[in-house]
């Protein structure tokens, strides 16, 4: 049997991620023309032998489900064990809000992770862009007597946002919130791997003392009462998904082979549920340059810089430029699109012109008509 | 539990005339139209026309489709009372075993697994053959006509006739004669290779077959003929529409080019889905320089060269001032800078280097062909493969 259960948060709908959340989570965000970003997460477990997962859901969880379905894209529809979904339950009758913090998620999952046989647990954040080889920190875990390893990067960006403090010892010793400085201590992905029973005290403690923050609560006091936390750097590309910003920027990002190569190597693939049927035609006349284009497009038209998923007919005389085109939409003829994010299922009529910024993408909500 | 109906699929060709190609893969895994493999048709056909159970009778290097196919998944044919099975020749107790020795003898090994459905009818079908068909609908003509055997059929030129199997009719419309590739056809109805057969009969005279030493144990030869001179009733089902057989070189080219052409078939029409195993690659990435034209390209793919009246298998690589060409590129092909290949077939994984040009535009001679490489094939650079080569693993260039 496998030593480590996982964890994955999928319950964040941030609110700079403005429209994109509307009708989802962020873990379940379209990604690099095929992905959700809880791809990465989930294959990175699938990729140490985790195949016991419990996905922490609380609301706008649909899309998600019907993304993960039995879980068998990542090998994990077990006859024992496998994918589970955990909306809440065990809630408190008047708690109708969002979770308030990672710590209250947990205590409202505390039965799921008392019934976990497996000694350690990794927990991952379902917005993480980052194809990690977990065997690595668990080895390291196993070895270190340490109860907690804390995931780090060695990347920047807008969505990491806790540093720790190492002691003389190696070990963690403080946390700061709100800072992202490499140069403080390493940079924290929000991820771990804990100890089952160091898990289930924290949880308990924190229950009684009402306490729903992991970072700025439960954490410092796990450290404070002299708790061991070691950390384990993560070196290759790592992005937190938190705003419409690092959402747009690591899309883009893929579009570079060398980046793309880094999260998508041969020997850790990344797993997703699989829905193209058939490849992309480019008729005469169209253009395609620095873009990724996913299966089962019909391009006429023309794109630049552009991330394109499945089922996308771009018309002949459209002209795209620095856009993400999501699943199933239909660009008309003529239309000239440029820094916009497009959402699911959206239609231009032909001549539509819809120009965003660098720095502010529009945003087009899903389903909508033009 | 009783069936109406159960597909076998012959999958079982060494497909000889493909020989580079099929080295070390059966010919219904060779790579096709991009996201496909030729095996995917009739089992995405089998899928969308209610055929749930469906045998795939191998013989010949089955490594790769058996991996293919798996558990069936892709295709939904993974089914509680059903699913796809992959049925090789074997070895029963105090037997010899032998391989499978024609089409029918091949069926003739199965009784046990057809009789395990208890079926009605049992369909027939060619792992080589590239269409869409609602089955349903032959086998609704096969019963509404109270048919031993349907044979689905398609209108030919006389010219082509000399190819196939051709089928005369009777007044009542039933078939009653075939001719196998006659000089001088006397109908234009060729059979497709896809028949449906009432089981008992089949069965009948499968066994009365096996026991003909002089048989070639062949549908088209034996058991058709046998069934046709014992007056049983033998109905043509009227196909209309794509079918290509791509036993050949040059069929399997035009078919794979017949697939930039949606009004011969339309792949992306969602009421009937092709569908195939995905390797789950990135979708395909354009570059700084990329130009494509007139092309199907596919997951994984990375361009930055030209591109035009191709066909691109996914993960194929063409770097920047590569040339493409009418050519048919299947998985992980790469074709580095400055290189050309034109009118072409690009086996799995080969890298035609720097410089090197594959294959040349019909000059309307005689001797022209489209060139040919096998998979894993190192083509050096500046190197020359004229037009109508073919080239395997062996005999590097």
């Amino acid at each position: 049997m496998n030593d480590f259960h996982g964890l994955i948060f999928a319950y964040f709908t941030n609110p700079n991620l403005r429209e994109l959340v509307n009708v989802r989570t962020a873990a379940s965000l379209p990604f690099c023309g095929r992905y959700r970003l809880i791809d990465f997460s989930l294959s990175s477990m699938r990729n140490a032998g985790i195949y016991d997962v419990g996905v922490i859901m609380q609301r706008d969880y649909q899309s998600l489900l019907d993304h993960l379905g039995g879980g068998k894209a990542w090998d994990m529809a077990r006859r024992t064990g496998g994918l589970r979904m955990l909306p809440p339950f065990g809630l408190p009758e008047y708690h109708r809000g969002n979770y308030s913090g990672t710590m209250e998620a947990l205590i409202a999952v505390r039965s799921y992770i008392q019934d976990i046989p497996a000694k350690y647990i990794v927990l991952l954040l379902g917005n993480m862009v980052a194809n990690i080889d977990l065997t690595k920190p668990m080895e390291q875990h196993r070895r270190s007597g340490a109860e907690i390893t804390a995931l780090c990067t060695d990347r920047s960006g807008d969505g990491f946002r806790m540093t720790y403090v190492k002691g003389e010892d190696g070990l963690l010793k403080k946390i700061l919130v709100d800072t992202a400085d490499p140069k403080a201590g390493p940079v924290s992905m929000e991820g771990y791997i804990i100890n089952r029973d160091t898990l289930l005290n924290m949880i308990e403690d924190c229950r009684k003392e009402s306490i729903h923050l992991f970072h700025r609560e439960a954490l410092p006091r796990f450290l404070q009462q002299g708790g061991r936390m070691d950390c384990y750097v993560h070196t290759g590309y790592s992005v937190l998904v938190r705003s419409v910003d690092s959402y747009f920027k690591a899309n883009m990002d893929m579009v570079d082979p060398a980046i793309r190569h880094e999260l998508f190597p041969a020997d850790q693939p990344v797993f997703t549920k699989v829905r193209e049927e058939v490849s992309t035609y480019y008729a005469e006349g169209a253009y395609s340059r620095n873009c990724l284009v996913a299966d089962n497009c019909i391009v006429e038209g023309s794109l630049e810089n552009c991330v394109v998923f499945s089922g996308a007919r771009i018309g002949k005389g459209a002209k795209l430029k620095n856009c993400i085109v999501m699943s199933d939409c239909v660009v008309g003829a003529d239309s000239k699109l440029d820094y916009c994010i497009v959402d699911k299922d959206v239609s231009f009529s032909p001549g539509t012109v819809l120009t965003g910024n660098e720095k502010l993408p529009l945003v087009v909500p899903k389903g909508s008509a033009l | 539990m009783k069936k109406t109906c159960i597909a076998m699929l012959l999958a079982g060709g060494q497909g000889s005339r493909l020989y580079a190609l099929t080295q070390s893969v059966a010919k219904p895994s060779v790579p096709f139209g991009g996201k496909y493999r030729i095996i995917d048709f009739p089992l995405s056909n089998c899928a969308n026309s209610g055929i749930d159970t469906v045998g795939v009778l191998t013989q010949y290097r089955p490594l790769q489709l058996n991996s293919y196919i798996g558990s069936g998944q892709p295709w939904d044919l993974d089914v509680n009372n059903g699913g796809v099975y992959i049925l090789p020749p074997y070895q029963s107790a105090g037997e010899k075993g032998s391989w499978f020795s024609g089409t029918a003898n091949a069926i003739y090994q199965n009784l046990a697994f057809i009789e395990n459905y208890d079926p009605e009818n049992v369909l027939i079908l060619s792992g080589d053959h590239i269409y869409k068909m609602d089955y349903a609908d032959m086998l609704r003509d096969h019963l509404e006509h109270d048919a031993a055997c349907t044979i689905s059929v398609l209108q030919v030129s006389l010219e082509e006739a000399s190819r196939f199997g051709m089928m005369n009719l009777g007044e009542d419309g039933y078939i009653n004669e075939f001719e196998e590739k006659p000089k001088h056809p006397k109908s234009d109805l060729a059979s497709m290779g896809i028949y449906i057969f009432n089981w008992p009969k089949l069965r009948h005279y499968l066994i009365a077959d096996e026991a003909n030493p002089n048989s070639k144990h062949d549908f088209g030869h034996n058991i058709i003929p046998a069934m046709i001179a014992d007056g049983e009733k033998i109905w043509p089902y009227h196909f209309q529409g794509y079918w290509r057989d791509v036993g050949t070189i040059t069929s399997l080219w035009d078919a794979n080019m017949d697939m930039l052409s949606p009004d011969l078939i339309n792949l992306y029409d969602p009421d009937w889905p092709i569908s195939a195993r995905s390797p789950i690659c990135p979708p395909h990435q354009t570059g700084p320089h990329a130009e494509i034209s007139h092309s199907i390209v596919t997951e994984g793919c990375e361009i930055d060269g030209h591109v035009a009246n191709s066909v691109l298998s996914p993960s194929v690589r063409i770097d920047v001032g590569a040339r493409v060409l009418y050519s048919v590129l299947m998985n992980g092909a790469v074709v580095e800078a400055g290189a050309t290949v034109e009118y072409a077939i690009i086996g799995e994984n080969t890298v035609v280097r720097a410089g090197a040009h594959v294959g040349n535009a019909p000059d309307g001679s005689e001797a022209w062909g489209v060139a040919t490489i096998g998979p894993d094939v190192e083509v050096r650079p500046g190197a020359s493969v004229p037009a109508g080569a073919m080239i395997s693993k062996s005999e590097e260039v």
